[in-house]
């Protein structure tokens, strides 16, 4: 049984969050976040000052202490309890800072949490739209030479978001990709299964941003949240308890009207005494996901709502893609997953769209109508790994097996091969 | 063997030194056109006596100049299989970065393991003997890391031997 | 992690949340796939929620390895030991598997501890299937015995159409891998990894260990096997294990180590090979560093000799 018959392995590494399983799967096998905790005792130590006897014993603990090392969940339970273990985020906006580490992160996550064989499964790795085309081939490099992958393929993540959205009979590979995760946002036009990159918009508002606001909230108002825990536990209400609101003055006069409707309890155990403690959830229900429309609540640098950054986007773009990006803005990423988010977006997009379109009717003064432009923001519940699932989509596909670089051609030509990822007809 | 080592890489020093005396010249075949003329091979008095200096069967160092550019080949020791393979992996991955150290060519000269392409420009741009240090510490860095990797292997190999055994006690 | 851990991660992550979730549960039906081979395929219904249907394929033998039914000699009634009312064996298998098992999640212990283990022990059924021979033959070595019916030298199946040989006898057991890789330079890697396994049993801190030794040809213990099952381009590692390394809880640990000694093996090199990527990198830095010194010297010497450091004073004085 070779290669090609085998599932492959859809690796989606996020500056948040890992996504990793295999193609044929609708979800993930394992959500991890994407850090490291490495033992720096060894490393950093130069042999000059060390005698020879000492030196070998360091060595050899140094040559080994590279595998002492965890990822994910892991890592971040590590690195609370003792002092040895040191945090390291490889990925930030999206590209790849540090190599080392990248490599270990695969490493484990190959060998120890998916238990594959390298040498036995063809991947598919996603890559941030904008990254150089060097990087790519480092990642070529990595996968080829050190886990001897048969085949490889890097996807860009909007083009594989909207694969997601496949049905059986309808394969839009036109449209924009608002991805709102957790360490970077961005809004990418793609037309034909090619993203426009001039087109390419991002914005420093993040899910890590919408749980930071909550966090504030709470300790301004004075609840008692143990300080250690409090930045988990805005995340685990960000999760459980946020939604979109059409409107916030009404929203806010709805909260004081009925509390006891819309207030919610939260209770934990302190971990250092254990003594319980309740806090009470209000406004920060709604406000959180308030700062996708209304950023100077929460930032005073920035002050450009979503809604307005889309359309910018597709204003940009090549005129005459625009009417098919409008109907086809599909969202992905966890942060986009709060209740009504997509229809707060679409209602919020209609209005300067229409307001453009009576503007322009009006100065041509009724001798050429505009036809109103469909504005459709796409949500569907797998928005939370949405790039993963295209990624398991397409990968199940039989034209993606052709379309891998191989082992072979990396030998021959080298990684310069990695460059390149054309669109495949599986695609479309 | 450590004393072959200092006066092969003396006797590259102090080639190096003599050959490396680089003058813009425009190209005489294309108009406005400068090409590194070692690399062309067209005009023979433009070129000047290739050198070879050999320290054994195995190592040697190839250097070709030209009016306006010097060409340095090596061919790296490989005693046995393993440091075969470790000097292969190496130079590729030196070879994949050649953009970064400006002076290395991306394939080696048919025949030699490494190769780097020195121009006027270069030298304009650096100081001759700062970058013929560079060149020789190259060479001598690339022999102390292969023989490095080598170590490494072999301590890697007896600590995870180690590991699988203790198991069982 | 640095040996290999013998219950699957994404096996036991998903009995875990299963357990705590209560009674709701969505639709789950996922494949995996595991080194040499080992396929899951995982079900839970709604209609069910506490019920699992675990369904396992086993890596293709070769024509030498005994298998009985598909599955390898005591492979059931280890599972029956193992898992008692807990698991069911549903005959025949799901299409394409080789074992099909259905995991009543409710039989658990009601402790949390106890409950823990099981669903360890069925994440780790890789071992209890695949290794039932090897655990059978080591049993009997435990009491210094031999397992009836057995052939002098027995092939059991480790990887997809590969086989290790055990010759077992009442003293000892002498394990014999040959070993194959795919890449040339894994080869060359493993070879002197393998040769420094036995180098390591020499130091004495060891003594107690299984003795090993490596050699490039066939060793005797493998007279009278077919040719095919005998190409190895890393050479041959022998083990002889004793009684005291099966001795009561060791046997377990011993049966894993020995069932995933080419995946031990294959793994590291892997991971020397990225820690060569680390050590060459770091070489790459220092030596652009050491180019840049030899540039930037350069640029501060164009600007003193294009006189930047000059200041013009008194221009008005020069036009006058």
């Amino acid at each position: 049984m070779d290669a090609a018959s085998r599932p492959a392995v859809v690796i989606d590494n996020g500056t948040g969050y890992t996504k990793m399983g295999f193609a044929g799967n609708v979800e993930p096998c394992f959500i991890t976040p994407t850090v490291v905790a490495v033992n720096d005792t060894f490393a950093g130590q130069t042999r000059a000052n060390t005698t020879k006897g000492n030196w070998m014993a360091q060595h050899s603990a140094g040559v080994m202490a590279d595998l002492d090392f965890f990822i994910g969940e892991d890592a971040l339970a590590r690195s609370r309890s003792s002092n040895t273990y040191n945090l390291s985020y490889p990925i930030h906006n999206g590209q790849v800072e540090n190599w080392d580490t990248m490599e270990r992160f695969w490493q484990q996550c190959i060998f120890n949490y998916l238990r594959c064989d390298p040498e036995d499964h063809y991947f598919l790795l996603t890559e941030s739209p904008l990254t150089p085309p060097e990087t790519r081939e480092y990642t070529g490099e990595i996968m080829f030479e050190t886990f001897n992958v048969p085949g490889l393929y890097i996807a860009c993540q909007p083009v594989l978001a909207l694969a997601a959205g496949y049905t059986t009979t309808k394969c839009e590979m036109t449209g924009v990709v608002v991805d709102v995760g957790d360490g970077a946002t961005h809004i990418v036009p793609v037309a034909d299964g090619y993203v426009i990159g001039s087109s390419i918009r991002s914005i420093p508002i993040t899910g890590k941003d919408v749980t930071q606001f909550i966090q504030q909230l709470l300790k301004e108002r004075g609840e008692h949240i143990p300080p250690e825990e409090s930045f988990d536990v805005a995340r685990r209400v960000k999760e459980m308890y946020c939604y979109t609101c059409s409107d916030i003055v009404k929203e806010f006069n709805k909260h004081d009207r009925e509390p006891n409707k819309y207030i919610k309890h939260w209770s934990g155990i302190k971990p250092k005494t254990g003594a319980k403690y309740t806090c009470d959830i209000g406004y920060e229900r709604f406000l959180g996901p308030e700062i996708f429309f209304h950023p100077e609540i929460y930032n005073n640098d920035f002050t450009t709502p979503l809604h307005v950054v889309i359309d910018k986007c597709i204003q940009s773009s090549p005129i005459d893609t625009r009417r098919a990006l409008y109907k086809n803005i599909v969202l992905s990423g966890g942060s986009t997953m709060f209740k009504d988010f997509h229809r707060r977006l679409q209602r919020d997009l209609k209005k300067i769209v229409d307001a453009r379109v009576l503007a322009s009717n009006a100065r041509l003064g009724g001798d050429a109508k505009a036809q109103p432009i469909e504005v459709n923001v796409v949500s569907h519940p797998i928005q939370r790994y949405a790039v993963w699932f295209g990624g398991s989509v397409l990968a199940s596909t039989a034209e993606f097996y052709e379309a891998c670089h191989t082992k072979a051609e990396y030998e021959e030509y080298g990684a310069s091969i990695c460059r390149t990822n054309p669109v495949f007809k599986g695609m479309y | 063997m450590a004393n072959t080592l200092r006066l092969y890489l003396t006797c590259i020093r102090n080639t190096l030194e003599a050959a490396m005396c680089l003058q813009n010249f425009p190209c005489q075949e294309v108009e406005r056109h400068n090409k590194p003329e070692v690399e062309l091979k067209t005009s023979p008095e433009l070129l000047l006596n290739p050198v070879l200096i050999c320290r054994n069967e195995a190592e040697k160092c190839l250097i070709e100049t030209s009016i306006n550019s010097i060409r340095i080949s090596m061919k790296v020791k490989q005693a046995d299989e393993l440091e075969n393979i470790l000097a292969k992996k190496f130079l590729r991955f030196l070879s994949m970065r050649a953009e970064a150290f400006q002076v290395l060519r991306r394939k080696p000269v048919q025949g030699y393991d490494i190769s780097f392409l020195i121009t006027n420009y270069h030298c304009e741009d650096m100081h001759k003997h700062k970058l013929i240090d560079f060149i020789v510490q190259f060479m001598e860095d690339i022999d102390k890391e292969i023989s490095e990797l080598k170590l490494s292997v072999n301590t890697r190999g007896r600590l995870v031997a180690t590991e699988f055994l203790k198991q069982f006690i | 992690m640095i040996l290999l851990q013998s219950p699957s991660r994404f096996l036991l992550q998903i009995l875990q949340d299963r357990v705590l979730s209560g009674d709701k549960g969505v639709d789950i039906d996922c494949h995996t796939v595991e080194f040499d081979d080992v396929r899951y395929h995982i079900q839970f219904s709604m209609r069910n929620p506490k019920v699992m249907v675990l369904s396992v394929a086993l890596p293709l033998p070769p024509p030498e390895a005994m298998l009985y039914d598909g599955l390898p000699l005591g492979a059931i009634e280890a599972i029956k030991a193992a898992y008692g009312p807990v698991v069911q064996i549903l005959d025949p298998p799901k299409d394409g598997f080789d074992l099909t098992m259905k995991i009543n999640l409710t039989k658990l212990p009601p402790d949390e501890e106890q409950r823990n283990a099981v669903l360890t022990q069925i994440a780790s059924v890789r071992e209890v299937v695949l290794g039932a021979p090897l655990k059978l033959l080591l049993k009997h070595l435990a009491s210094k015995t031999v397992a009836p019916n057995v052939d002098k030298l027995v092939a059991l199946v480790h990887r997809p159409n590969e086989s290790f040989f055990v010759a077992p006898q009442a003293d000892k057991v002498t394990v014999v891998y040959p070993m194959r890789f795919q890449d040339s330079i894994d080869i060359v890697l493993a070879t002197s990894f393998l040769q420094e396994f036995v180098e390591a049993r020499r130091t004495s801190a060891l003594n107690n260990a299984p003795s090993c030794l490596w050699s490039p040809v066939p060793p005797l213990e493998l007279k009278g096997v077919p040719s095919d099952a005998l190409n190895a381009n890393a050479g041959f590692v022998t083990f002889v294990v004793f009684p005291r390394h099966v001795e009561g809880k060791k046997l377990d640990k011993t049966v894993w180590s020995l069932l995933t000694f080419h995946a031990y093996v294959s793994y590291h090199v892997k991971c020397s090979e990225g820690f060569m990527h680390t050590r060459m990198r770091r070489r790459v830095e220092t030596l652009i560093q050491a180019l840049d010194r030899a540039k930037s010297d350069a640029e501060k010497l164009k600007k003193l000799v294009n006189g930047g450091s000059f200041k013009r004073l008194s221009l008005n004085n020069d036009g006058n």
